[in-house]
């Protein structure tokens, strides 16, 4: 009775508390690769703890060992079945939810592709540019695994001198590259599939500051610091008259916080990110795994 | 598609492929095949006549391009991720912060 009771503890603790501190921390922006890494285990392994919790609760309650045959008439295996079905609509229920964020995405994408090739006018100055005549300063990219567009507006490019735009080139470039889209689809399906009381953002949101960080790092490395963060603040600094303004402090802020300010070499913290992230992913596996195997070598021998 | 959106009605593929012949050489096939795929995705809207297809532009260009922005500055929507833009819109005191961190790294890569 013990192994579902840690599992579903190991669970809550990693959908509530520890995303909060998580989200709290600054360090995880110095190691923004470690962390996105570290993110996705944390989604994962709670995943697996509530799906390992309902397995091995409606294991321990129904019938004695040696009697593994369903009794429908005994309360607790009744009970044991319910249990099992609630866990596989969880799983149900997850890969619906993947299931439509990614055929929405690419639904909407592939829209806005075709809008984008009518209306902008192709620039040789890397695959796949297209610029749009608008006033509004607008720079983004539509990823694909083929035919992915970067789409800059004609108000970007008043905005930003020579050394500018190829840094705003080279970090969204770096999002088609690196297929970041898909890091942060995984993160929205996650968000889509919790019933709406308990949902929270904070992953999804971390996701998202982390791989524009991990964006801005591959940028810098090609064309230095300044040159990136003066794009920022061209492009974010410029009012637009459609533009709501963001309610929190905005991870643009951020960005050019840490461009101005490089932190020295994390290799230590990254390693740490790293392990953290494979413990929390054998944590429940074991868990899950270790009654079975046991099972599995007592039958054998 | 310009050639749609300047006419008053609908065109056929013969009557777009000799207003573009002036400027661009494109064959017919290539034009019919253009002015399809644009049908398929909705962008042009077609009616037979005779034996040939008449096409129309399935909106006025500003309403294309509006569609276009709103859906590129969406950010509520609970589909953003499809796109990925560069940079959001900020607040005036988080304009300030960004001039600081700025003006931060110019300093440093005068005196480094």
């Amino acid at each position: 009775m013990i192994t579902p009771v840690l599992l579903a503890v190991l669970a809550l603790v990693l959908t509530g508390p520890a995303p909060a501190v998580l989200a709290r921390s600054t360090w995880p922006y110095q190691v923004p690769r470690a962390a996105v890494i570290l993110w996705q285990a944390i989604a994962l392994a709670a995943v697996l703890a509530a799906l390992g919790a309902g397995i091995a609760l409606s294991y321990s309650i129904a019938g004695e060992p040696g009697q593994p045959k369903f009794d429908p008439s005994s309360p607790r295996d009744l009970v044991a079945a319910l249990i099992l079905a609630m866990t596989a609509s969880v799983v149900i229920r997850l890969l619906w939810a993947v299931g439509k964020v990614a055929v929405g995405t690419r639904a909407r994408r592939q829209r806005h592709r075709d809008l984008v090739d009518v209306l902008a006018t192709p620039d040789g100055l890397v695959p796949g540019l297209r610029v749009l005549a608008e006033e509004t300063p607008l720079a983004y990219c539509l990823p694909a695994l083929r035919g992915a567009r970067v789409v800059v507006s004609v108000g970007a490019l008043d905005r930003l001198d020579d050394s500018e735009l190829k840094a705003v080139l080279a970090h969204e470039q770096a999002h088609l590259r690196a297929r970041h889209d898909l890091v942060l689809e995984e993160f929205t399906a996650l968000h889509h599939a919790f019933p709406r009381w308990v949902r929270s953002d904070v992953a999804l949101e971390q996701a998202r500051t982390l791989v524009e960080l991990l964006a801005d790092d591959d940028a810098r490395r090609r064309n230095g610091p300044r040159p990136l963060a003066r794009a920022l603040v061209a492009l974010a600094g410029s009012p637009a008259p459609e533009a709501a303004l963001a309610a929190a402090k905005s991870a643009t802020v951020l960005r050019v916080e840490r461009l101005a300010d490089p932190a020295p070499d994390e290799r230590v913290l990254a390693t740490l990110t790293y392990v953290s992230a494979v413990t929390l992913l054998v944590l429940p596996t074991i868990t899950i795994a270790a009654p079975i195997v046991k099972a599995i070598v007592d039958a054998v021998s | 598609m310009e050639q749609l959106w300047a006419a008053p009605t609908a065109l056929t593929v013969r009557e777009v492929h000799e207003q573009l012949a002036g400027t661009r050489e494109l064959a017919y096939t290539t034009v019919m095949t253009v002015l399809d795929r644009l049908a398929k995705k909705k962008l042009t809207e077609r009616e037979r006549d005779g034996k040939a297809w008449r096409y129309r532009a399935a909106a006025p260009r500003e309403e294309l391009a509006a569609d276009l922005m709103r859906d590129a500055l969406d950010r509520a929507g609970d589909r953003r991720e499809a796109l990925v833009r560069f940079v959001g819109q900020v607040s005036d005191e988080e304009a300030a912060l960004l001039r600081e961190s700025l003006s931060r790294l110019d300093s440093q890569e005068q005196t480094g």
